[in-house]
């Protein structure tokens, strides 16, 4: 139960990072962010992946156009704002601080 | 063959089957829940829905069908997952998630479950509403029932207050399944079906209180029409049969007493008090209709039980009439039987006999047990009379059917200075030699000894003699300073003290009181040695 807990922090803490950076290597659809996000081995159910995309649209990160779809309702397809790719760049530098610090954890400073 | 349904999700016509299309209302009611204090609800389920439009279509044009089924939506949700796993990853978030709490108990309603009643669903709707099984209720139901009868009043008020749950909205929300449907904006059929609950809930609050009386009462005929002519039919021919049962062993019983009564193994039965009030002549007579007026209603009732049990009719009109006529025959002959004999209880006569004792200081006063006998006695139980030191102890028996042959002693004070005993012999009888008669044929002794005096607790009529409320009272008069030593056994033949209060008073387990004849009449000897006691009893 503490280990799925702690687990649960983790891959939550990730999970925005990895959403920003797919979104920031193009303009992307929400379903086929999950298809990266499943082939990396990191999710979870759609279902979850709208909540978060809402809140960093409106906390000014990502962006969306309306496009149209052969199949079904128009498809909202979500970019980086100027902001959203401050705060990757800002979160891509703490993520190297963090590997860096978990492998010294592991191995050791003087490795 | 199944019915199917035309929606509109994320601005999409798709047709889908009827329990698909339940499946998927489920559903996006659990989601909407889920966000329902989320900030950003509405944009949050649109995408949601939207994206179940897009996953439908898609799986519509792979398949190349027309028509929505449950496997698609079933697909469909595991794919979007269940609002359990989204708390995964959204739990401890930062957005102001208000609802702490699962929702579903808030949007619980208390209902009356039509599918699982007994009665009127009270019971399973109030069991759905605390989360528990019917039975329990339903047996803290008929608890409260038994003790004294106050739950069915609850059960009534409660049957008019709490409305029935007609739709399938209703029954959801009484088992505590979501099914709000606030602010599902996109969805024309079910937003129509919101604003029709919402619109029938709001004419349930108006529903003026008599409205809701007189569906109650509708109700209540209807369930007691289901009742008597389902379970309650059942009930009332399990009673039917145990009546004919019961019934029956009683006619038989009646039978063998009358036979009994008509001297067939005993005929001693009436030397027995309520028996021995009969005059021999009219034994037969008024034997013959008793059993008639006892047995002709029983047997109707049997008949009737017969009837109701086995839908049978038991036996033809004539025959009842006749046994009707019987019976007020019956009836019209213990009548006149019975005025016959209180006719012979107008007269009254009393034979006194004093007898003059020797003086003594004390007296002693006892009761012997053993039974007196008359000469025709003695032979019915060959007790040889030779036999002089022969004693047969009587059974000392008591009860309603012996005691109006008790005796009764009167203990006074002697104006003339003689100790002196008079017994006086009672008894009613039509006329005042027949009453008179009655009194002689009264055989009663006491035995004196000494300074003792020895009564025998019942007197005997002579054989042939009915009872007619024969008495036999004794009076004893001693003079003033006498001692009186009474035994225990005579206490509750003394008429006129209560005699068992000086042995209280004593508290020496004595089985005997001593007492003294003052000027005031017979005291306690005890009371008299210590008179300051006395008083404070007093």
């Amino acid at each position: 139960m503490i280990a799925e807990n702690t687990q649960t922090q983790m891959r939550k803490g990730i999970l925005e990072y990895c959403v920003l950076s797919i979104i920031s290597r193009g303009e992307i659809y929400a379903s086929d962010i999950i298809a990266e996000l499943r082939s990396a081995k990191l999710l979870v159910v759609e279902g979850t992946l709208y909540p978060l995309l809402t809140r960093l649209k409106n906390n000014g990160l990502l962006s969306y156009n309306w496009v149209e779809s052969t199949s079904g309702p128009p498809r909202k397809y979500y970019t980086l704002t100027e902001i959203g790719k401050d705060i990757l760049s800002q979160l891509d530098q703490t993520w190297q601080e963090l590997a860096y610090a978990v492998g010294v954890s592991q191995k050791g400073a003087n490795s | 063959m199944e019915k199917t349904i035309i929606i509109n999700i994320g601005n999409t016509i798709i047709h889908i089957e009827e329990s698909a299309y339940e499946l998927l209302k489920v559903y996006l009611n659990e989601v909407k829940q889920h966000f329902a204090n989320h900030a950003d609800d509405l944009e949050i389920v649109t995408d949601i829905e939207n994206r179940i439009a897009e996953l439908l279509t898609e799986q519509l044009e792979e398949q190349k069908k027309q028509v929505v089924d449950s496997n698609d939506v079933n697909a469909v949700i595991a794919q979007m997952g269940r609002v359990q796993d989204f708390d995964a990853v959204e739990e401890n978030e930062d957005e102001p998630v208000i609802n702490g709490s699962y929702p579903f108990h808030a949007e619980k309603k208390l209902y009356r479950d039509m599918d699982e009643r007994i009665i009127a669903g009270v019971c399973a709707g109030i069991a759905h509403y605390i989360n528990t099984e019917a039975k329990w209720i339903r047996l803290a139901a008929l608890l409260t029932i038994f003790m004294g009868g106050a739950g069915f009043l609850v059960y009534a008020i409660l049957w008019i207050i709490m409305p029935k749950a007609k739709s399938r909205i209703e029954k959801m929300e009484m088992k505590g399944e979501p099914a709000n449907l606030q602010g599902f904006q996109k969805n024309l059929d079910e937003e129509l079906q919101a604003v029709k609950e919402r619109l029938g809930e709001v004419n349930k609050q108006a529903q003026p209180l008599f409205a809701r009386f007189g569906i109650f009462i509708g109700e209540f005929f209807e369930w007691l029409g289901r009742f008597i002519s389902g379970t309650g039919k059942i009930i009332f021919k399990v009673i039917a049969g145990f009546i004919v049962v019961f019934g029956a062993f009683l006619l038989l019983m009646l039978i063998i007493t009358t036979a009994a009564f008509q001297g067939f193994w005993d005929s001693s039965i009436y030397e027995y008090f309520p028996f021995s009030i009969i005059n021999d002549g009219n034994r037969g007579v008024i034997l013959f209709s008793a059993f008639i007026v006892l047995f002709i209603p029983i047997l109707a009732l049997v008949l009737f039980s017969i009837r109701v049990a086995f839908n049978k009719q038991a036996i033809n009109k004539t025959l009842s009439f006749a046994l009707l006529i019987i019976w007020l025959a019956g009836v019209a002959t213990t009548g006149y039987q019975a005025a016959k004999i209180s006719s012979e209880f107008k007269q009254h006569a009393e034979l006194s006999q004093t007898v003059d004792l020797k003086s003594y200081s004390t007296y002693i006063i006892d009761i012997d047990r053993s039974k007196y006998f008359s000469k025709e006695d003695s032979i019915a139980y060959h007790i040889d009379a030779s036999q002089k030191n022969q004693i047969v102890i009587d059974d000392y028996e008591n009860g309603p059917f012996v005691s109006p042959n008790n005796i009764r002693i009167n203990i006074n004070k002697s104006e003339t200075g003689a100790t002196r005993l008079t017994q006086k012999n009672e008894s009613q009888g039509k006329t005042f030699p027949g009453a008179l008669q009655n009194a002689q044929n009264i055989s009663y002794n006491y035995v004196l000894k000494d300074s003792a005096i020895v009564f025998s607790p019942r007197f005997q009529l002579r054989k042939g003699t009915i009872w007619r409320n024969q008495e036999v009272w004794l009076n004893l008069e001693v003079p003033v300073g006498t001692k009186l030593i009474l035994k225990e056994d005579s206490y509750r033949y003394i008429n006129n003290y209560w005699a068992w209060s000086c042995n209280d008073h004593e508290n020496d387990h004595n089985n005997y009181s001593v007492w003294v004849m003052t000027e005031e009449g017979l005291k306690c000897k005890y009371d008299l040695d210590h008179p300051q006691e006395n008083t404070e009893n007093q």
